[in-house]
């Protein structure tokens, strides 16, 4: 799988998971999904959610878009959050 | 000479695709290629014929063979793409027939995600996409006892539904701690959980689906990391993949989503080659992540695009809200943008609305709930997103709220906004009015 494809298909994977730890918690009283096992897994649940989640948003909307993909050709719409017109 | 376009793919976007190009085009010869038996018709009906709610699926084609022969789109059925050169501007039928085009329009869908277990070849695993293969298995329905459904995906959740109507004990199995969780935020879904239960159907949240045990082609149980579950037929409704084997062959951009990368005129990476539908990524209107996936609506609304620019016309499709909305157990759902998981997930900054409404004047027969979830742009308090759960209306406050985010409604306009009330079709209070007034409190709280 490519890089980006890849970086996409996890980090979204783990922000999810993540999310719907707490999510789960506060609504359901259940626990999130199991978490994954292996070494990478590992990495991605212990070090780049908690790193992605210390961010400002300012910062990770920055990196966000500085990824390759549909939205860097030219689209008619509104601005992102926190940068209203 | 007459411009050729040739479609790849007969689905809403491909379809859509070539009734534009020939509305922009007339004298455009429009080829299409689906390597199915039939076009146009709704498979997003399947599921609800399935469900004994529509009698046959006949009913589901929307036009005959006839109705295309007759508006000049030449259509090959069950004929296959191989190859396309996007340098010698042709592609290559099945057999090896090299066909020209002057604008090309890759319209081929997508493909349910493997889900990579044993036994995941076993013939009889039923995936809902093609309407002749619903007809052919809709039969096998009513010897089945027992149905196992896996992952709580937008189809998943439609042929639970379904499957219950029919009276078959439904089993849903899904790794996530509830159903459409990377959309849907869970107190919007709990209603949902809520009346499956009543119809019977067994819920496995946080559980994994680990093989399909079978034998000579037959599936007889499911193995999850929860047990093993008999069953007579299983449905299996991972997520959505673009289909884009070809395009990647042919060397077009392909964005992290997976799906081609286009532009607001549906142009890809390649002079005269144009996309739409599930093998595209479009940028979401509010993050500009890009997205991919969506839904019948837009995946025709871009072939139109996608067609019309391919026919030298000018058309622009824009970053899209996403509003979306269907019917789950007894409950409608739906809602626009993202809800409070995804943001939740991304670390978008929100404030945030609940209320709990009414359809009709509280004394109107079949009165009945609706819940409504906003979210905000702390500061600006532009709208976000949406999620909605209720008895009736969700989808036209859905299409409301979409058009609120794309023209940056605001909480505060929401809060007093004028709405209808007549006793047998609207309350006095509009419970979108009632959630933005809930977030304007919370905005002036602090959160």
């Amino acid at each position: 799988m490519p890089f980006f494809e890849w970086m996409r298909a996890n980090s979204e994977r783990y922000l999810l998971e993540a999310a719907q730890r707490d999510m789960a918690r506060k609504y359901l009283d259940r626990p999130g999904p199991p978490p994954r096992r292996g070494g990478m897994a590992f990495l991605w649940r212990n070090v780049f959610t908690p790193i992605y989640r210390l961010l400002p948003w300012s910062l990770r909307r920055a990196i966000i878009q500085a990824m390759p993909g549909s939205h860097r050709r030219t689209w008619t719409g509104r601005a992102p959050p926190g940068r209203s017109a | 000479m007459a411009r050729k376009i040739v479609v790849v793919g007969g689905g809403a976007a491909g379809i859509g695709a070539a009734g534009a190009a020939k509305a922009t085009d007339p004298d455009a010869e429009v080829v299409v290629y689906t390597e199915f038996e039939d076009v146009g018709y709704s498979p997003c009906g399947i599921p609800f014929v399935h469900g004994k709610e529509i009698p046959t699926f006949e009913q589901l084609f929307l036009a005959t063979k006839q109705t295309y022969v007759d508006s000049g789109i030449d259509i090959r059925y069950e004929t296959r793409i191989d190859a396309i050169d996007v340098s010698g501007k042709t592609v290559t039928v099945a057999g090896g027939e090299l066909v020209t085009y002057d604008a090309l329009i890759v319209a081929t869908g997508f493909h349910y995600e493997d889900p990579g277990i044993p036994g995941s070849d076993l013939e009889d695993l039923h995936y809902i996409k093609n309407i002749r293969r619903a007809m052919e298995w809709d039969p096998v329905l009513d010897a089945a006892k027992v149905a196992v459904v896996v992952e709580a995906s937008p189809i998943g959740l439609e042929m639970t539904t379904a499957l219950a109507h029919r009276g078959i004990e439904t089993h849903l199995v899904d790794p996530r701690p509830w159903a459409m969780a990377d959309v849907a935020d869970p107190d919007i879904m709990q209603p949902v959980e809520e009346s499956w239960a009543e119809l019977g159907v067994k819920m496995h949240w946080n559980t994994q689906v680990e093989a399909f045990l079978g034998e000579g082609g037959k599936v007889r149980a499911v193995k999850t990391s929860g047990g093993e579950l008999p069953a007579d037929v299983v449905v299996v409704c991972t997520h959505k993949r673009p289909e884009n084997r070809l395009a990647r062959e042919a060397g077009l951009k392909i964005g992290p989503t997976g799906g081609l990368i286009v532009d607001e005129r549906m142009a890809t990476s390649a002079t005269d080659v144009f996309a739409a539908g599930d093998c595209t990524e479009l940028p979401h209107n509010v993050t500009r992540v890009p997205v991919q996936g969506l839904s019948g609506s837009h995946a025709y609304s871009q072939g139109k695009v996608a067609g019309t620019s391919a026919a030298g016309g000018d058309r622009i499709y824009e970053a899209v809200n996403v509003p979306w909305g269907m019917v789950a157990g007894k409950w409608m759902i739906g809602g626009v943008s993202f809800g409070e998981t995804t943001a939740t997930a991304l670390k978008i900054p929100f404030v945030m609305g609940v209320a709990d409404g009414i359809s009709r004047a509280r004394y109107y027969p079949d009165v009945k709930k609706v819940r409504v979830k906003l979210l905000a742009e702390p500061g600006s308090l532009r709208l976000l997103g949406a999620q909605m759960v209720g008895g009736e209306g969700i989808k036209e406050r859905a299409d409301f709220l979409a058009m609120c985010v794309k023209k940056g409604v605001t909480l505060t306009d929401l809060a007093f906004m004028e709405n209808v009330y007549s006793p047998a079709i609207g309350a006095l209070n509009e419970p979108i009015a009632l959630a933005a007034q809930k977030g304007l409190a919370a905005s002036k709280a602090g959160g």
